[in-house]
């Protein structure tokens, strides 16, 4: 069906957000759907295609709203495409909005069980490499408090570490690490660096040094669509130059 | 923790090299918004694979409900300094004001004479019980989404556990309850009857009506709030529209057939013959429970998996 070293294959995928004008819409929806459309869509992806390989490291590139953000989740899982074909194979780390999944309330220790769970690890195996996961994070005795307790960058740490554990086949960075101090952003990326050798990366960063350093492949995404697939220098120059030309679109988070 | 940290693990890690080619990769394949199923099936397999799709989900997520369900009840019974005794003290509060309040009626409100002074206290316990684990199902499902809302937006959670963990944490409550009153029961009359066995053949349909109501109000509640009120002005209505305090069989027959539209009818009726009067249930009686049941779960689950891709969107 696919060749064996494609992971991830999109086909004219499109993401349609259900936009309601008021929550009665919604329940004539639900009751008459069958009848009549109550609701506007809103195209965030509107035709997208790709095809990553084993082994590679793409960087996703683009302006706010233009779509990056729903594309990773649409691949993660999280988010179900509303039209075209995707086909994702292999056990995906999302190291997306890093710390904000977590349980306030909770303890760090209760939080990795879960997220480990979440992420589709075995109890077993969460145990196992739950001390490595705290040295990883170096949040220390912390692990016993309330994740409230913790500062932003912690909640990061503590996040990646449980990600990095996860022996993913594909790992999909979202423009997370930017909480995180100097010292810890290094040591992601050289994580990251290492994941490469044998792992997917799909990476999302306005930071055009990371891409550089991480990518061998750069992805445009502008208004749902994919404007430009190449070489990082390539892509990277031609999208600076279009930020400097191009003005501010207010009409893009429009619906129709 | 840490001693279970040093026992093997189940599954032998791959090395870096096997990450070409591993056949249990999981896959994720769509086209146009439907999942693309691989293998055939003819319609009657289709649909008792659907059947099974529950318990498979259930069962897949297992280590999921277990850390959810270990946090929360962690929760509920360290957060606070007595911890479990307050889960006992409650329902046993109750049973001492129900027997203060009821001790001396001598006939049960099924016509049959009461055995103890004791008995009818027992007897409104065993239908509060039942009917307080609906409420805190009814209370607590609309609203069951966005208390989680930070795991369904950012992570592949498969939100239809929710419904599932947070009922078998309100099972917890309940048979602390239960065995509270299983405690006064052989105290305070002396007897307890043999089918008292059957109990857990009991449970097993009602925990299935409780998660099918609760798949249904939280994908609901979801989306509007609406839920949650209509929930909380009709709980307490229901209430008094359940055998909790009295038994249907004072009623005329044709009453009594309508009142068997509550779910709660039933299954308040086989717990009462179960722990307080130690008869069987009547046969038309547990069938029709047990059709209830098997709807509300079948149906929970389908308006839920309907609506799950929706709700990404709007929590």
């Amino acid at each position: 069906m696919s060749s064996s070293d494609t992971v991830i294959r999109a086909r004219n995928l499109g993401k349609a957000y259900q936009l309601y004008d008021n929550r009665s819409q919604w329940s004539k929806q639900v009751l008459l759907g069958a009848f009549h459309t109550y609701y506007r869509s809103f195209w965030a992806l509107k035709d997208v295609s790709f095809e990553v390989k084993r082994g590679d490291s793409v960087a996703l590139i683009g302006r706010n709203g233009c779509g990056k953000s729903t594309l990773l989740q649409v691949i993660c899982g999280i988010l179900r495409p509303t039209r075209g074909e995707l086909w994702v194979k292999g056990r995906i780390a999302p190291v997306l909005a890093l710390g904000s999944t977590f349980d306030l309330e909770s303890t760090g220790r209760e939080n990795v069980m879960i997220g480990g769970a979440v992420l589709g690890m075995r109890r077993p195996e969460v145990l196992a490499k739950f001390d490595s996961i705290v040295d990883f994070a170096g949040v220390g005795e912390f692990i016993e408090q309330p994740i409230k307790h913790y500062s932003t960058g912690m909640r990061a740490r503590l996040a990646f570490a449980l990600c990095a554990h996860l022996e993913a086949d594909i790992l999909i960075v979202d423009e997370a690490l930017a909480v995180g101090d100097a010292a810890f952003q290094r040591k992601c990326m050289d994580w990251i660096e290492g994941f490469r050798e044998h792992g997917t990366l799909l990476f999302v960063s306005h930071a055009k040094a990371d891409v550089m350093r991480l990518c061998r492949r750069a992805i445009w995404i502008d208004d749902g669509r994919i404007r430009e697939d190449g070489k990082p220098v390539d892509v990277v120059r031609s999208y600076a130059r279009a930020m400097e030309t191009e003005p501010d679109d207010m009409k893009r988070f429009m619906a129709v | 923790m840490t001693a279970v940290a040093s026992s093997p693990e189940l599954r032998p890690e791959p090395s870096p090299e096997s990450h070409s080619g591993r056949d249990d990769e999981p896959l994720l394949h769509i086209i146009d918004g439907e999942l693309v199923v691989t293998e055939r099936r003819g319609a009657l397999a289709g649909l008792l694979h659907w059947f099974g799709e529950p318990m498979r989900a259930a069962w897949h997520h297992r280590d999921l409900i277990m850390a959810i369900l270990r946090r929360e009840l962690n929760e509920r019974f360290k957060g606070s300094m007595a911890g479990w005794v307050w889960a006992i003290v409650a329902p046993f509060l109750a049973l001492v004001t129900y027997t203060l309040a009821f001790s001396g009626a001598v006939k049960l409100p099924n016509q049959v004479e009461a055995a103890s002074q004791f008995d009818y206290a027992l007897f409104i316990f065993g239908g509060l019980i039942a009917y307080s684990f609906f409420s805190e199902m009814a209370f607590r499902g609309p609203s069951l989404l966005h208390e989680y809302a930070h795991f369904i937006k950012q992570t592949m959670f498969p939100a239809e556990m929710l419904p599932i963990i947070s009922t078998l944490r309100a099972t917890v409550y309940a048979l602390i309850g239960l065995v509270v009153m299983l405690a006064a029961q052989i105290v305070l009359t002396g007897t307890v009857y043999w089918t008292l066995v059957l109990l857990p053949i009991w449970l097993i349909p009602f925990l299935a009506f409780l998660i099918g109501m609760t798949w249904f109000l939280a994908a609901l509640g979801a989306f509007t709030r609406d839920a949650a009120y209509l929930m909380m002005t009709l709980a307490p209505i229901l209430m008094f529209a359940t055998p909790v305090f009295w038994s249907i069989d004072g009623f005329s027959p044709n009453v009594r057939l309508l009142m068997y539209l509550n779910p709660l009818t039933g299954f308040i009726e086989i717990i009462r013959h179960l722990t307080v009067l130690g008869s069987l249930p009547r046969l038309p009686v547990v069938a029709w429970t047990l059709l209830l049941s098997l709807v509300s779960f079948y149906f929970g689950f389908w308006f839920f998996r309907r609506q799950r891709d929706r709700i990404a969107d709007v929590i």
